[in-house]
């Protein structure tokens, strides 16, 4: 009942995929914007001929060709960042430059000296903007630049119309190439949030359902399997087992968001160096969530509600001696000992208590191991809380088992 | 405790939204002597059956659909004072537990507790003697830090955050640690009963402040409006 539409819930969610891109349109203006200027360069070298402005005016014609064909065919090239290669690029300018430098053998002398257009005139600034598009603001500062040099070869000279022509093309296409930077930036950072939501939303999702359902039916063996008795109750303490370890598993923080499979485009790609932001090597760790794992049918964790803060190293530490702790109520507490983990978060000290119910240690028996060397399992809680600047008591009480209690200053 | 008359049978009441669950509890009940008086399987429903079976004890899961088992608690005290809730959960979120617990249940339970532990949790319910597992003590001992931590109350009236002694404290940090009140009464060479009015004397100092604000809030909000 119950059980099978949650099952249909789980299978019909469909995966989200949130995409926006400031960058696209970008690239499509750009494609206009070359078939525009084709169209202007052609009719500015048009009204020329009219004028009779030209010395060698097939070869402009001949260019002119060139440049419509080039356009044309790679229109396709300037439609998104991975179509639009370095080699085009390059080509591209190449073309640019090569119409600027053309221009003083195609018109005359005269025509250049009123300032008169380049052979590809404003065409040259798609090829500009397509590399701040593409590379960002310093692709588009150097091949302004090149654009400029270009010119005042063309012109002969610094004129003004050429230094004011070249400016502009300069600040337009570097803005555009910030333009697109900051956007990527935060494209990337949009995606990353979104799929650490995502994340965080399918855990909780996960949760509620593993809460649902396969805890209580591990929970529910367990419980069978103890009044059964032979076999099966080894088996509902397997399933005891796993219970525990899958609640806390549920219970604890998101997990590092994995990243996608399919890479294929750039801004996917560009976010995986950032995983390693996701978790700085010193931030705290909640002790909470680390001891909650060590619970098993055999092991108790108390511990307050809320999330007790301590810093990676510290954390890890202590998780070690509490699990050296563990290990010691294994070794010398006998089959069927329970211990109990006891976490508590005072104003100054974190306090981690590992209490067991077997005999307990003889009196006299640490000081012994200790005056003759060895401490084995002791030494090394003791000594990993010594590191840290934090103490560690050992009571025992005869019929009450033994405990360590470890606490760490704040 | 069942052998005696009629009258002195644990009326019970089970509320899980997992079927299979909420049978096995229910029988387990039954066969352990407990008249288990109505079953529910979401929270509204738990509130409406609460109301007309009049269960002397109600175990309560707190991952419900409808309503959570927290407001479920609070309505089912709410309208019958004298109800005692245990609470059975699988899921130990701490929050929730502690919510219920000042809410005014008096028990907490795994869903891993074995059978006996849960017939023996629900015959102490009912007499009114808090069921504190080490996970409860160790969440209580925390609640009352956070509210001594929590900075001082601003205006005079407030009520103030309570307090827990120091024997108090003691003792829950002993519950915590897996210690049985036999094993605590031995150790602080005190009696039974001394430690168990001391266990329920930390939980009716969390719950009696969680009423006071309650009812200041009412007001706050009734002057506002």
């Amino acid at each position: 009942m119950g059980d099978k539409s949650k099952a249909v819930r789980i299978r019909t969610r469909p995966p989200r995929v949130v995409r926006m891109s400031v960058e696209q349109p970008l690239w499509r203006a750009l494609t206009a914007y070359r078939l525009l200027t084709l169209v202007y360069a052609i009719g500015l070298f048009a009204i020329g001929w009219d004028q009779d402005e030209y010395q060698r005016p097939w070869a402009g014609v001949a260019y002119l060709a060139l440049l419509a064909v080039w356009t044309l065919a790679t229109l396709g090239r300037v439609s998104s960042a991975q179509r639009c290669t370095k080699r085009f690029l390059v080509a591209d300018i190449s073309i640019a430059l090569g119409g600027i430098l053309l221009t003083p053998l195609v018109a005359t002398h005269q025509r250049i000296l009123e300032g008169g257009p380049t052979l590809p005139s404003i065409w040259t600034a798609g090829a500009v903007l397509a590399f701040a598009i593409k590379g960002g603001w310093r692709w588009a500062a150097v091949t302004s630049a090149l654009v400029g040099v270009a010119n005042v070869i063309q012109r002969g000279g610094f004129s003004r119309d050429t230094v004011h022509n070249v400016l502009l093309v300069c600040i337009a296409s570097i803005a555009i190439g910030y333009v697109v930077e900051v956007a990527r930036t935060s494209e990337r950072v949009l995606a990353r949030a979104l799929r650490i939501e995502a994340a965080t939303r399918e855990r909780e999702r996960l949760a509620r359902d593993i809460h649902d359902g396969v805890l209580q039916v591990l929970a529910m063996v367990q419980r069978r399997g103890a009044e059964i008795g032979g076999e099966a109750e080894a088996l509902g303490r397997m399933a005891g087992e796993q219970e525990v370890a899958l609640r806390a598993l549920v219970a604890a923080g998101p997990a590092p968001v994995p990243a996608p499979a399919s890479a294929a485009d750039d801004l996917v790609r560009t976010v995986v160096p950032l995983q390693s932001l996701d978790r700085e090597p010193d931030a705290p760790l909640d002790m909470s969530a680390l001891l909650a794992s060590l619970a098993s049918s055999g092991v108790t964790v108390s511990a307050p509600g809320t999330a007790v803060m301590l810093p990676t190293y510290a954390a890890g530490e202590l998780v070690a001696a509490v699990r050296a702790a563990l290990d010691n109520v294994a070794r010398h507490a006998g089959d069927g000992a329970h211990a109990w983990i006891l976490l508590e978060d005072e104003p100054d000290a974190v306090l981690v208590s590992v209490r067991d119910n077997g005999p307990g240690i003889p009196e006299g028996r640490l000081a012994d191991a200790e005056k003759e060397g060895r401490l084995g399992v002791a030494q090394s809680i003791r000594g990993r809380l010594r590191d840290l600047g934090g103490t560690v008591e050992v009571v025992s009480v005869p019929g009450q088992g033994a405990e360590v209690e470890m606490r760490l200053k704040k | 405790m069942t052998d005696g008359a009629v009258s002195t049978t644990v009326k019970v009441m089970v509320v899980d939204d997992h079927p299979m669950w909420r049978d096995a509890v229910a029988r387990d009940l039954a066969e352990g002597g407990f008249e288990v008086v109505a079953t529910a399987g979401d929270g509204p429903e738990a509130v409406r059956r609460a109301k007309a079976a009049q269960p002397q004890v109600l175990v309560l899961d707190l991952n419900l659909p409808g309503l959570s088992g927290v407001q479920v608690c609070k309505a089912v005290i709410g309208d019958n004072p004298a109800l005692r809730v245990l609470v059975l959960s699988a899921s130990g979120e701490h929050a929730d537990v502690l919510e219920a617990v000042k809410s005014g249940a008096t028990g907490y339970l795994l869903k891993s507790a074995g059978r006996d532990e849960l017939l023996d949790a629900v015959r102490r319910t009912a007499v009114g003697d808090p069921v504190f597992t080490p996970g409860l003590a160790g969440l209580v001992l925390g609640e009352y830090r956070r509210l001594a931590s929590d900075p001082a109350p601003a205006a005079p009236d407030e009520p103030e955050a309570p307090k827990i002694t120091d024997r108090e404290t003691e003792v829950l940090r002993l519950v915590a640690k897996g210690l049985s009140y036999k094993q605590i009464a031995e150790r602080l060479v005190i009696s039974h009963r001394t430690v168990q009015n001391h266990v329920q004397n930390t939980l009716g100092k969390l719950q009696l402040h969680n009423r006071v604000e309650l009812v200041r809030y009412a007001i706050e909000r009734g002057l506002d409006d």
